[in-house]
């Protein structure tokens, strides 16, 4: 008796257990998913994405799909949600490629995917890490960004560019609606390397233009690079900047500040206030900002103004500031030294930022974008001493400091409570507060940069260190 | 003539049944060989009666040798002896805690424990004693089912009380502590646990309603040592020590260190910190040591003297207890001294009165953590190359590049004490003018002043970092005077034998009236002792001052029945009046009624009592209040502020916050259903309770919308949500004696829910502890809220699957070795909305455990506490683990921390940059398993009966807090709630950082009676 009763029992556990047992499918039986890749083969490169895309579905539901690249560490599965049931699903899944991978390897892409019956189907897709995926650099001769073309000189447009490409040139195209220029060079034998050189005729009236140079590669996935370069054609003179570089110089490697921008304007009698930190301080004057060329106004051998990117520099004699003007037009300029009258901010300067109040010195911090350890918020700028700008000792009218910049910038450099501040406008301009408007924002390459902010000239001036 | 027979056989008799009678002489004492005057004596079977006198003797006439005389008195077991052939006994009463007729203290009122209808636990003085400790809630801990006591280590530090769970988020969670009758606050740290006879913990709003408005933590009702009728007894008990602190961390050394930063550092791209840690072999600087004792005494001594006569009674103590800190500076000493008379002046008049001066001294740095957190390799003090000799004596110490202050420099820099001095007068006069009617009046008037002085001395071990140009000297003196006076009229009577009833009816009055003073200064000539004072300060000084007062008035009943104490009934009302709220809601009634069912009474149950001792069914009902909240929020105040214009600085004022006229109480409502039951003449004994509580018209802190134009910092008080809490709490107790060996054992358990019913909307979110709880409608208030931290990254494969449906890393920065945080709401992103609650600082359940045994001289006792089900955050993880803080690490992280795949899933890789925010996002990482078993207390003593000419003389030896078995890898599982300041003592539960430990300690004991 004892023993049925065990019996029973056991049968009844038996049965309890088994009912309780996960049924792993819970799903009728269907047909096997379907999957259909975008491609066979991917090209790949090192540090570099690629993209699997595949089409996949089920005549029931999906459960999932597994991703697999062993070789590259890749083993990842997107799980589907059954509730509703997903019955296609468009695959895109990017994943970069570890840089010290080699070019010439390839691997197999295994695809796994599953349905909720349990059916499960593996696809395979190459991977090859030769691929060529930059577009063809476009390096402009002339003109540059910003070129200013004086129809009073010359109506002529020298257009003058290099394009380099590693899979070879299909062909490079130079487009411009306005002038009514859509030249197109179809290159054969695929170049590494090809030279445009080309002088257009502009109509003599004053206008803006915009160039697009486009250039594309014979990578079997082609790749397509262009530029667009702004260019005035005028008769007087927009801007004129006031230049301290020996020529040269690579004028777009600063954030703000060279060459500098006019302070007063009328006509063509452009004025500006400078500094010259040194004696005999050799400038010239630039007819645009990017580059020496076309019209870089300097001294010829008679000691005249001319507009000649062979001049030879004006000197100014001693250290002190400058009141500078220039007529492009008459060729015309004159160099006077002040000296300044505006409020010295040393005060301010050297400060200390400390959490007892009472304990604190002013200072002149900032607070901005795109510079290392500072944000909009003023506590950051008072706390990151590290942004705090110190007395130039030789000039009590400059503040100066080092940031690190992250990319494109902005900046009001401020002391506590925003008193004083002055605000990083367009052109480089930096408004003592209530000044104008509207921060401006600097394309720079990340690095450290020195920051200069000259309190009388109103202008900041954020160079490479 | 007839009489004269009559006489004469009258006198015959008596003759015969004189010289039949036997007279038996002896004394009555307890177990402490003190004498018992008054125990009651019965020659069983027969009227004869009589009572032991003043010095405990008896005298009473027997019939024959097989008479049995019982020996009974309120608070001991009863005793029967058999005559024999003996005319002197000596007879020793046992204490019976279990006595059904022992008196209970309820509020306004002592009544028979039997009678008791609600749920109050009482615990008496000596088991209190049994541990040294500051604060004697401590000594609760596990004693008493439904309450919660979480130590909190440090001379002078309130533990944290919570009877029943807690009902409320934002104000107070402590309990109201009445001592003698008067509310004396949420705190007493101010009482020995030498002066106590007994404690009353007052659980469910049926039994502490009758204190209205402040009741809703529970009521805890102390009643301090009186004398008693008898010679003049002294009695002086002392127990000293020391307590340990241990380094709850092993740090790194110098190399150890040096070696750990190189490697974060390195992790992060950078070159070695430290270059060639072996260079600093043999160069630690163990900080531990130089500023931090091991142990650190303690002592705790009474001496009193009681006694009395049939119309005066007096109990005169002195207490002192000292706990000195950790360093070289501060702690808390405290003297009190309690001086009680009571007189008898006839039957009807009797009148009483307390004096209990008070003072206490204290104050100690709060930096230890620092000697952990500071580099190994800094020295104390300034390399003599590096001193030019005009350093004053604060300004010798070296600094860190770890920028934590150098920790010794601190404790010498240290100089923040308070001295505080109390008076407390407690006085009473009864008259009782026909049977079953007493009229009472009592008052009693607290006088305090508290004055706090700090003094910071100038130096500079770092021109730009550490320093402080100018001294600063600053005084504060609090000034303090309650006073209550409450008056009731008590008449009971027995209707028809079997209809007992009670009522009394009544008022209190209370006033708390306090002002203080604010002194500042800088610029003391130097940092001398003797020119500490705001007097010698010559620059800006500053003063401020305010005062502030609110009372209480309210009216109080209660009415008792019982019907052949089979049946009772207990019904309360109080309606309290409170300054602290405007007249809509100036006053509110507490109402409470409850029943109980002594079932053991009923004649059917005549059968069981072999087994059954006592058996009785019991339920309640009450409303209580919580008026905590500050004084005066029904004002509108306006705020001060500046804000510059140019070079102008003007002066402004806004709203600050606004009054709200219809502020009232939180109100609880309270019900409970329990058992208490005996088994074997109450050999087994317990109670099990159900309770539930819920919180009506939560007091919460609110900010205006933005478009109300207020400031957005403009706050308002306001009556909005409900909580509710519930549980069970079970008290099982058995005791017994073999012989000579007495054993006994009390377990309680005890289980708190907590859950919000309702907020001001559905879907508020009350954050607390910066954003790292929540409290949300249908879940526990405060529960741990932050990212799941699923493990480290083991390998790149790991990493590489760690992303969207599209490839897109949810976590771009980590690496191998980092913490994968859980993409928890599965919408391919790790933001905010994927934190969610990991984990709850509240106990499931609670569980204490006291043994006690005794063999002839021999004593012993053991107190186990416990806590299971809670989690702790470990704030110090970061700390101690975190690469990116230059602070010192735990010795071995370098291998510890995640170093190659399969070596750690916990502790991640080291970084100097933490990229992946790995400790600054709050997640599971830093959440613990909080649950502890904790050896309390084990005492072991031998006492001496009439020996020495003394009474009794006992020595002990016991070790408190000597074993703690734990998860938890912080400091310290007793972490209690945040920073009231910041609302979070609720919402803040559960963050073990650097609290200060509960320290284990050994003590010697001695006791002596005469």
């Amino acid at each position: 008796m004892k023993k049925n009763i065990f019996l029973f029992f056991l049968a009844l556990f038996a049965v309890l257990f088994t009912g309780c047992q996960n049924n792993e499918s819970g799903f009728p039986s269907s047909d096997d998913p379907t999957v259909v890749v975008s491609t066979k083969e991917i090209y790949g490169a090192p540090s570099r994405k690629f993209e699997i895309k595949a089409a996949l579905a089920d005549d029931l539901g999906l459960k999932s799909v597994q991703i697999q690249i062993p070789e590259l560490s890749l083993d990842k599965v997107i799980t589907f949600a059954t509730s509703p049931l997903l019955e296609t699903y468009d695959l895109s899944y990017f994943f970069e490629i570890p840089a010290n991978r080699g070019t010439s390897e390839a691997f197999k892409i295994k695809l796994i995917i599953t349905d909720v019956s349990g059916n499960v189907v593996n696809e395979e897709i190459n991977l090859r890490l030769d691929g060529e995926f930059s577009a063809p650099s476009i390096s402009m001769v002339t003109p540059k960004e910003g070129a200013v073309i004086l129809l009073s000189t010359s109506n002529e447009m020298p257009v003058n560019f290099v394009v380099n490409d590693d899979s070879g040139i299909d062909y490079v195209q130079v487009k411009c609606e306005a002038l009514g220029i859509d030249e197109m060079v179809q290159l054969t034998g695929a170049p590494q390397s090809y030279t445009f050189n080309k002088t257009y005729t502009l109509p003599v009236t004053a206008a803006n233009y915009v160039l697009t140079v486009t250039a594309k590669d014979k990578f079997a996935i082609p790749n397509t690079g262009s530029l667009n370069i702004n260019i005035v054609a005028t008769n007087e003179y927009p801007a004129i900047y006031l230049c301290d570089q020996p020529k040269g110089t690579n004028l777009t490697t600063d954030a703000v500040g060279v060459p500098m921008y006019f302070h007063e304007k009328n006509g063509q009698d452009f004025e500006f206030k400078y500094y010259a930190d040194k004696d005999n301080k050799e400038i010239y004057f630039l007819g645009q900002e990017a580059d020496f060329a076309p019209h870089c106004f300097g001294l010829n051998a008679a000691g005249g103004l001319v507009d000649d990117v062979a001049s030879t520099p004006i000197i100014l004699p001693t250290k002190g500031y400058y009141n500078i003007k220039v007529n492009p037009n008459t060729l015309a300029y004159t160099v006077t030294k002040y000296t300044p009258s505006s409020k010295v901010w040393a005060d301010v300067a050297n400060g200390l930022w400390h959490d007892d109040e009472a304990l604190r010195r002013p200072f002149v911090s900032v607070c901005g974008g795109g510079i290392q350890g500072a944000d909009w918020d003023t506590w950051t700028a008072w706390t990151q001493t590290g942004l705090h700008l110190a007395n130039n000792p030789n000039n009590p009218y400059q503040l100066v400091g080092e940031y690190t910049l992250t990319g494109q910038m902005e900046a009001t450099f401020t002391g506590q409570w925003w008193n004083p501040s002055w605000r990083l406008i367009k052109n480089g301009i930096c408004t003592m507060s209530p000044g104008e408007n509207g921060n401006a924002k600097y394309p720079a390459a990340p690095g450290v940069y020195k920051v200069v902010l000259d309190t009388e000239l109103e202008r900041v001036f954020i160079t490479k260190k | 003539m007839k009489f004269k027979y009559i006489w004469f056989f009258i006198a015959l008799m008596c003759t015969a049944a004189s010289f039949g009678q036997i007279k038996v002489t002896g004394s009555v004492k307890d177990k402490g060989a003190v004498p018992i005057p008054g125990v009651n004596i019965v020659v069983k079977g027969t009227a004869t009666t009589a009572a032991t006198d003043f010095d405990g003797n008896f005298s009473i006439s027997v019939p024959n040798k097989n008479a049995q005389i019982e020996f009974s008195f309120v608070g001991f077991s009863n005793k029967t002896i058999l005559v024999g052939d003996k005319t002197s006994f000596d007879v020793v009463l046992e204490e019976s805690s279990q006595a059904l007729d022992e008196i209970v203290v309820v509020g306004y009122a002592a009544v028979k424990k039997s009678d008791v209808t609600s749920s109050i636990s009482s615990i008496k003085g000596k088991e209190l004693q049994t541990m040294t400790v500051g604060n004697v809630a401590e000594s609760l801990q596990g004693k008493v089912s439904g309450v919660q006591v979480t130590g909190q280590g440090g001379p002078g530090a309130q533990p944290r009380v919570l009877i029943r769970g807690i009902s409320t988020v934002n104000l107070s969670t402590d309990p109201l502590y009445v001592v003698d009758g008067i509310p004396m606050g949420t705190s007493i740290n101010f009482l020995s646990n030498n002066e106590i006879e007994s404690m009353e913990v007052l659980k469910d709003a049926s039994a502490s309603a009758i204190y209205g408005s402040r009741a809703s933590n529970g009521v805890i009702l102390i009643t301090t040592k009186k004398g008693k009728v008898g010679k003049t007894r002294f009695n002086f008990d002392t127990s000293s020590g020391m307590q340990i602190m241990n380094n709850p961390y092993n740090m790194a050394d110098a190399v150890g260190y040096a070696t750990i930063m190189n490697k974060a550092y390195n992790n992060s791209g950078y070159a070695d910190y430290l270059p060639n840690p072996s260079q600093y072999r043999g160069k630690t600087t163990d900080w531990w040591k130089a500023g931090i004792r091991g142990g650190a005494p303690v002592v705790n001594a009474s001496l009193g003297v009681s006694g009395g006569s049939e119309k005066h009674t007096y109990a005169i103590s002195m207490n002192y207890y000292d706990a000195e800190s950790i360093y070289e500076v501060g702690g808390w000493e405290r003297i009190t001294l309690r001086i009680a008379n009571d007189f008898k002046f006839s039957d009807k008049f009797s009148a009483g009165i307390t004096l209990n001066p008070r003072y206490e001294t204290y104050g100690q740095p709060g930096n230890w953590a620092d000697f952990d957190k500071i580099d190994p390799i800094t020295p104390i003090y300034k390399p003599a190359d590096q001193l030019t000799g005009d350093e004053n004596e604060y300004s010798i110490y070296a600094r860190s590049p770890s920028y934590v202050w150098n920790p010794v420099a601190a404790v010498k820099r240290y100089d923040d004490y308070t001295d505080q001095y109390n008076l407390n007068t407690n006085g009473y006069l009864q008259y009782a003018p026909i049977k079953g009617l007493v009229i009472r009046t009592q008052a009693s008037i607290e006088v305090g002043d508290k004055v706090r002085s700090r003094f910071r001395p100038d130096f500079i071990i770092d021109a730009a970092h550490e320093k402080e140009e100018i001294n600063k000297v600053e005084r504060w003196a609090t000034t303090n005077v309650d006073w209550t006076w409450q008056n009731t009229v008590t008449y009971s009577r027995t209707f028809a034998e079997k209809h007992n009833a009670s009522l009394m009816v009544g008022n209190t009055m209370e006033e708390y009236n306090g002002n203080d003073v604010w002194g500042y200064g800088e610029g003391v000539p130097n940092n001398s002792d003797l020119m500490r004072e705001v007097n010698a300060a010559t620059k800006n000084r500053d003063s401020k001052g305010n005062s502030w007062s609110s009372s209480l008035m309210s009216y109080i009943s209660r009415f008792s029945y019982n019907y052949d104490n089979k049946y009772y009934f207990t019904g309360t009302f109080r309606r309290d009046g409170s300054s602290k709220f405007m007249t809509n809601n100036k006053w509110a009634n507490f109402p409470s009624a409850s029943v109980s069912w002594r079932i053991m009474n009923e004649g059917f149950m005549e059968s069981t009592k072999d087994v059954l001792s006592d058996l009785r069914f019991r339920a309640g009902w009450g409303k209580v209040g919580n008026q905590g909240l500050p004084t005066a929020v029904y004002q509108s105040n306006i705020g001060q502020g500046f804000y510059p214009i140019g070079d102008v600085i003007g002066d402004t004022s806004f709203p600050d916050s606004m009054a709200n006229k219809d502020i009232k109480w939180e109100t609880v409502e309270d019900m409970s259903f329990g058992i208490d039951f005996g088994l074997w003449k109450n050999k087994l004994s317990g109670s099990l309770e159900y309770y539930r509580k819920k919180t009506e018209d939560m007091l919460f802190l609110k900010q205006f919308p933005a478009y109300s134009g207020f400031p957005s910092n403009a706050t308002i008080w306001t009556n909005v949500g409900s909580m509710q809490s519930s549980g069970i709490d079970l008290l099982i107790s058995y005791k017994d004696k073999k012989g000579d060996f007495t054993y006994g054992a009390d377990v309680t358990f005890t289980t708190v829910d907590v859950e919000m019913l309702s907020l001001s909307s559905d879907s508020e979110k009350l954050y607390g502890a910066a954003n790292r709880t929540l409290t949300v409608k249908g879940e526990e208030p405060g529960y741990f809220y932050g990212y799941v931290a699923d493990g480290l990254f083991q390998n790149q494969t790991e990493l590489n699957s760690h992303t969207d449906e599209h490839g897109t890393k949810l976590q771009p920065y980590a690496k191998e070795g980092d913490v994968r945080f859980k993409d928890v709401n599965g919408d391919g992103k790790l933001d905010d909305k994927d934190r969610t609650k990991i984990g709850s600082p509240w106990a499931d359940y609670n569980i204490g455990l006291n043994l006690n045994f005794a063999y002839k001289q021999f004593d012993l006792v053991a107190n186990f506490y416990s806590s299971i089900g809670n989690d702790i955050v470990n704030t110090n993880i970061s700390d101690l683990y975190n690469g990116a803080s230059l602070t010192n690490k735990v010795a071995g992280l370098d291998q510890m921390a995640w170093h190659g795949e399969g070596t750690s899933n916990s502790v991640p890789r080291l970084s100097k940059d933490d990229n992946n925010e790995n400790y600054t996002k709050f997640s599971s990482l830093y959440v613990e398993d909080g649950s502890y078993v904790r050896m309390k207390n084990l005492q072991l003593g031998f006492s001496f009966y009439n020996k020495f000419g003394l009474d009794k003389l006992r020595i002990s030896l016991s070790g408190q807090n000597l074993w703690t078995w734990t998860k938890y890898t912080g400091v310290d599982p007793e972490v209690a709630g945040g920073d009231p300041n910041q609302g979070d003592a609720v919402k803040g539960s559960g963050f073990g950082g650097w609290n200060y430990p509960v320290q284990p300690t050994i003590l010697m004991g001695l006791n002596v009676a005469f």
